[in-house]
């Protein structure tokens, strides 16, 4: 288990994208919470444990945790993320190490989670073209994603300015407090 | 502009248009007893003792596990009190009922509001002419902090209902036979407004039984112009100021859907979508185990009512359960004084105290496998009520003549 600091924190001068790149993890459609994270780990609230229960559920998940490194990607298809709507969700992937994940279409509320919990989500209408293990460079921020490997590169739909800032913070409750200080 | 689109350039004290990322600022912020012991964790986490952004508009409401039925939901239980009266925020106690409606009755909810809670069917206050989300843990535990959440402004559709409905056909059939239509995705981040005669005509209670089904279509919120007779009602409850709400008549719409319900028979969403929708006459003589009439979809006076005028003078069957649920104390004392208690004990009926019951498991009331049940709830999703159990969703008259006779029934069933 790695502790994730991949992820950029804003910096009270810098409006630096968010760049990363990693190997991929592919899923299917449809991944709802309960693959995401079983409901049988709902009581746990230390995130490093929740972490560890990451797509324990999902069809080719089992040896995710072990083997996922930081700064890996997750690509799924349509709806990631439905059913309950369990914030866990999110929190586990983040703690998992995974920087960013690439579907064809979220979830509402899991989009909302992710946003919220400073997990960065990208839509990518060609997000199944991509394949397990090819190493993607991804900038989150204007949406392109390179797939190095495959030597193509995609535009993904942008992720607005607002849900950017919360993102860049680190969640919706560094980034309020962070308003509190800069106004 | 629709309603949706008003209430958000409000909100957000700038006009603003469907695709917008937006700040809103919210009128009320509400935590219940699940899910609100992990906001206030949450919350102290990151602001510690900092006071709540409004104490007047942030409320805690216990609807699921009251009385509590453990030791965990007892201690989260006093937490939640603890938590209200440090921060001196209102607090709607075990003796109150489901949450929404208490906060209906209780004047805090009214047009052109922006309430979020953790309850998937806060939507249901768009019979009010109130935008309600229900939202995770991280925004509720920000809202209580800011007063303002990030908001993506939907498109609405506009969903027209004509006709009069038969005598045993109510607002549930309506909105069981729109799900049919529209499905349970046909929502998804949209707004809806339901119009038409059929809805003009209808009560509060009526309303809400539209509304409060939206989430089922996974639509964001569902509105109805509140008429003379909601505003009445709003009016004598409010807290403050009340101003009605409509949309422009030249608003845009992404989608219509046009019903014409005169010749609509009773309608029942069969296991285990709430969009598995068929006429009651397609299943009757499937035979049944429970019923439950209660909900935030279904618990209200005028539900109640229904019920006692089909279960007034009879039996419930031999070897089936007839569980009702007032959706709140209001309800029930208005049902205590309208007789209906005297009816629903003398049919061999269990009456509970007022709050969500039989809507998920870890409720009194949950099923041993292959039991069917019949109810006036709003999911029947698998294992939502035990592990193998089957649930049909139903209007309040259908559930009371199907209690009756022990096997599902179409209210204008001779009995």
């Amino acid at each position: 288990m790695k502790k994730n600091d991949n992820f950029p924190r804003r910096s009270a001068s810098s409006s630096a994208s968010i760049s990363v790149s990693g190997r991929t993890w592919k899923f299917g459609d449809d991944v709802d919470t309960d693959q995401i994270y079983p409901g049988k780990y709902l009581p746990l609230t230390d995130k490093e444990e929740m972490a560890r229960h990451a797509m324990e559920g999902a069809e080719g998940g089992d040896d995710f945790i072990e083997k996922v490194q930081t700064g890996d990607i997750l690509v799924a298809g349509k709806n990631f993320g439905c059913g309950s709507s369990r914030e866990h969700a999110a929190v586990a992937i983040k703690g998992s190490g995974i920087s960013v994940v690439i579907a064809r279409s979220f979830a509402r509320i899991f989009h909302r989670n992710a946003v919220n919990t400073g997990l960065p989500i990208l839509v990518l209408e060609q997000a199944e073209e991509i394949q397990p293990g090819d190493a993607l460079e991804v900038d989150v921020e204007r949406g392109i994603v390179r797939n190095k490997t495959q030597n193509k590169v995609y535009h993904a739909k942008p992720v607005s300015l607002l849900e950017m800032d919360i993102m860049k913070a680190g969640g919706l409750l560094a980034y309020l407090k962070d308003t509190d200080k800069h106004g | 502009m629709t309603i949706i689109e008003k209430i958000f350039s409000r909100g957000a004290g700038k006009d603003v248009k469907p695709g917008d990322y937006i700040w809103a600022n919210l009128s009320l912020v509400v935590m219940r007893d699940f899910g609100g012991p992990n906001v206030v964790q949450e919350y102290r986490e990151h602001f510690d003792e900092h006071p709540v952004f409004d104490k007047r508009r942030v409320a805690v409401t216990f609807d699921l596990h009251i009385p509590p039925r453990n030791e965990v939901v007892a201690r989260n239980q006093r937490m939640l009190r603890e938590f209200a009266t440090q921060q001196e925020i209102t607090l709607f106690d075990v003796n109150t009922g489901v949450g929404q409606h208490v906060l209906l009755e209780n004047g805090f909810v009214k047009p052109w509001d922006i309430i979020v809670g953790t309850d998937s069917h806060m939507n249901l206050l768009g019979a009010m002419g109130a935008a309600g989300f229900g939202m995770g843990t991280t925004d509720i535990a920000g809202a209580m902090y800011k007063g303002k959440l990030w908001f993506h402004v939907p498109e609405t559709m506009k969903i027209v209902v004509r006709g009069k409905i038969g005598n045993s056909v109510t607002a549930k059939d309506v909105i069981l036979y729109i799900l049919k239509h529209v499905t349970t995705s046909g929502g998804l981040n949209r707004a809806i407004e339901f119009c038409g005669e059929t809805v003009e005509r209808m009560n509060l209670a009526e309303r809400i039984t539209l509304t409060s089904m939206v989430t089922e279509m996974s639509g964001d919120i569902g509105f109805i112009e509140p008429d003379e007779g909601v505003m009445a009602f709003i009016n004598s409850r409010a807290r403050n100021r009340v101003e009605p709400i409509k949309a422009d008549t030249d608003a845009l719409y992404t989608k219509v859907y046009e019903f014409s319900v005169d010749n609509l028979r009773p309608q029942i969403a069969c296991p285990h979508s709430p969009d598995n929708v068929k006429d009651v006459d397609e299943v009757a003589g499937t035979k049944v185990d429970q019923v439950f009439i209660g909900s935030c979809t279904n618990g209200r006076f005028e539900d109640l009512k229904i019920a006692a005028e089909i279960l007034d003078g009879n039996k419930v069957k031999d070897g089936v359960r007839l569980i009702i649920v007032p959706a709140t104390m209001e309800v029930a004392r208005q049902a205590l004084e309208a007789g209906f208690y005297e009816i629903f004990l003398a049919s061999g009926a269990v009456v509970t105290n007022p709050g969500c019951a039989l809507c998920t498991t870890g409720h009194p009331g949950i099923m041993a496998p292959g039991e069917v049940m019949v109810s006036t709830s709003n999911r029947n999703f698998v294992g939502k009520l035990g592990k193998g159990a089957e649930v049909y969703l139903v209007s309040p008259s259908t559930a009371a003549a199907t209690a009756l006779t022990g096997e599902i029934t179409s209210p204008d069933t001779e009995l």
